[in-house]
């Protein structure tokens, strides 16, 4: 991806807090227009925190969020979706009694977006073909792959121009990790700009234009994918794989 | 008992069942979208047979036409009272102390309204119909009972409808199955609620508009209801349309055939008893229980 492409997502100096406990302290990242931008980190690093933020579900203690050009910090999430910005969240969060075309149709729920809810419809058919098989079936009875698809489908049926995906290959037989990966990949090449957080760090980290690392909710380390992919600290942390042999000490 | 008391009885549970329906879903929904015990649902359904009361002895309007105008003027009191009372509530998953507690005092006030309008004198509607029976050979059934059923499930099978095809009912069931995936998607919850609690009292009036013509009624009208309505509710399983009418039927059949073997004054007694069992043996309802069944994870 060239490096010209301007910025659509920029949040700066986030300071989120649950009760009395800081989540976020001073989080800033970037995210190119139809790049993708990925945040990786152990589990409770605030990455979940960071999507949900920018998403307008959590409220923010202090901080920016500018999000094409314009701050949205104090919107909401309902305005947050009419600007296009779509959050395929953690664990699914489907509606496991209504049936799969039901959980994507509730994607173009704003009522801007209804006259395109059958266009979009048909679209995500034709990207999962899975799912119109299952139209008519209550999306709690779906494999978890299958739910994922739906939940994937859902963020898109807003047209959004913003995708978060937050852990999206959790649970997965690895064959399907892949499919997803790739799927993400696509969906960036049509033009959708990408924050993915992932516990998959390997996969991750090499579809990942821009990379940021989280530990204890603050950003330790940022660069391009690749980069951080023979980045010692993070090979260590969250490869498992031993440092090369002569390298030295490399605290992040 | 013979074959034709036993039909007899079954269709009057049938008919009683569907009474209990349409009195019971208001308190549903609005349970399931903003977890409020609305016990200010026994005020509504008082106003309601008020309602249809004052139509019928000012102006000589069937109180099926009053029942019918309630829909619309509860509906608008129900948003009214949302957007005056309910939406200051904190917001929860959990049914609150707060709510309770508020939702119990409305109801105070709205009776003791009722005491100042219309004093405690027990009143009635009577028309022509009232005492209408229709014989089938040995069967009779109340012609009235048979017209407020019909009316009762044209009414909950619209909202069943509603719920299912709308994009208001899809967002309303949205909220309810899960609150976070419907905020992310943009639904307005606060909106939604006000439809919803719109809704509910739509029903509570409705409902008591036709029990107006069943029973007499004073301003304590609905306590032995809403107790009813509980007991339905926790056998459907709390959150859905078809849930509540599996509930009315049992909760009707029971009280129906107890008849027969238990003294009228021991009547309150049988859904007091069920909810106790319902409690015990199946948390979660009945409803709930077979939803399990169908819906894993």
């Amino acid at each position: 991806m060239p490096d010209s492409q301007p910025i659509l997502l920029q949040v700066e100096r986030l300071q989120v807090k649950y009760g009395n406990s800081q989540a976020l302290w001073d989080v800033s990242l970037t995210a190119l227009s139809g790049g993708i931008t990925c945040i990786i980190g152990a589990n409770g690093a605030g990455k979940t925190t960071t999507l949900n933020a920018i998403a307008g579900v959590l409220p923010v203690q202090s901080g920016k969020i500018i999000f094409a050009g314009d701050d949205i910090t104090c919107l909401s999430a309902r305005q947050r979706v009419q600007r296009r910005i779509s959050l395929v969240p953690e664990g699914r969060q489907l509606w496991p009694g209504m049936s799969v075309e039901e959980n994507l149709l509730m994607g173009c729920f704003l009522p801007q977006l209804r006259s395109r809810a059958q266009t979009n419809l048909a679209r995500i058919y034709d990207l999962f073909p899975r799912l119109k098989e299952r139209r008519g079936q209550l999306a709690g009875t779906l494999s978890g792959g299958e739910q994922q698809m739906c939940a994937i489908g859902r963020g898109l049926m807003s047209d959004p121009q913003l995708l978060m995906l937050d852990e999206p290959s959790l649970g997965l037989a690895p064959k399907l990790v892949q499919e997803i990966f790739q799927l993400i990949v696509d969906i960036a090449k049509q033009g959708v700009t990408i924050l993915l957080v992932g516990q998959n760090v390997n996969y991750t980290l090499q579809i990942a234009h821009q990379a940021y690392v989280m530990e204890l909710g603050k950003i330790t380390l940022s660069g391009p994918g690749e980069m951080l992919l023979k980045n010692d600290h993070v090979r260590r942390a969250y490869l498992g794989i031993a440092e090369s042999p002569g390298s030295a000490e490399n605290p992040a | 008992m013979t074959a034709v008391d036993f039909l007899n009885l079954l269709i009057a549970a049938v008919l009683l069942a569907g009474i209990y329906a349409v009195m019971s879903v208001g308190m549903t929904v609005i349970y399931g979208v903003m977890k409020i015990v609305n016990l200010a649902h026994a005020g509504f359904m008082m106003l309601g047979a008020y309602f249809a009361y004052e139509f019928f002895e000012r102006f000589h309007i069937d109180p099926l036409i009053g029942a019918a105008l309630a829909l619309p003027a509860f509906f608008l009191f129900g948003m009214a009272v949302h957007w005056l009372l309910i939406r200051w509530l904190p917001k929860s998953d959990q049914p609150t102390l707060s709510s309770l507690l508020l939702m119990f005092a409305f109801w105070l006030v709205l009776q003791n309204i009722g005491y100042l309008f219309w004093g405690n004198m027990d009143r009635s509607i009577f028309t022509p119909r009232t005492l209408t029976v229709l014989t089938l050979g040995p069967i009779s059934i109340s012609l009235l009972r048979l017209i407020v059923f019909f009316a009762a499930v044209l009414c909950v099978c619209a909202l069943q409808l509603a719920l299912s095809r709308s994009w208001y009912g899809r967002a309303m069931r949205a909220l309810i199955q899960n609150p976070y995936a419907a905020q992310i998607t943009g639904v307005d919850d606060e909106r939604i609620a006000r439809i919803t609690f719109g809704l509910g009292t739509a029903f509570a009036g409705f409902a008591g508009a036709l029990l107006a013509m069943l029973y007499s009624f004073s301003p304590d009208f609905g306590r032995p209801f809403l107790i009813r309505a509980f007991v339905i509710i926790v056998l459907g399983g709390l959150e859905s349309v078809s849930g509540v009418a599996f509930g009315a039927l049992v909760l009707a059949l029971v009280e129906t055939f107890s008849i027969l073997y238990v003294p009228a004054g021991y009547q309150p007694a049988i859904s007091f008893g069920l909810l106790v069992v319902v409690l015990l043996v199946f948390p979660k309802g009945i409803g709930g229980l077979l939803e399990r069944k169908w819906r894993p994870a």
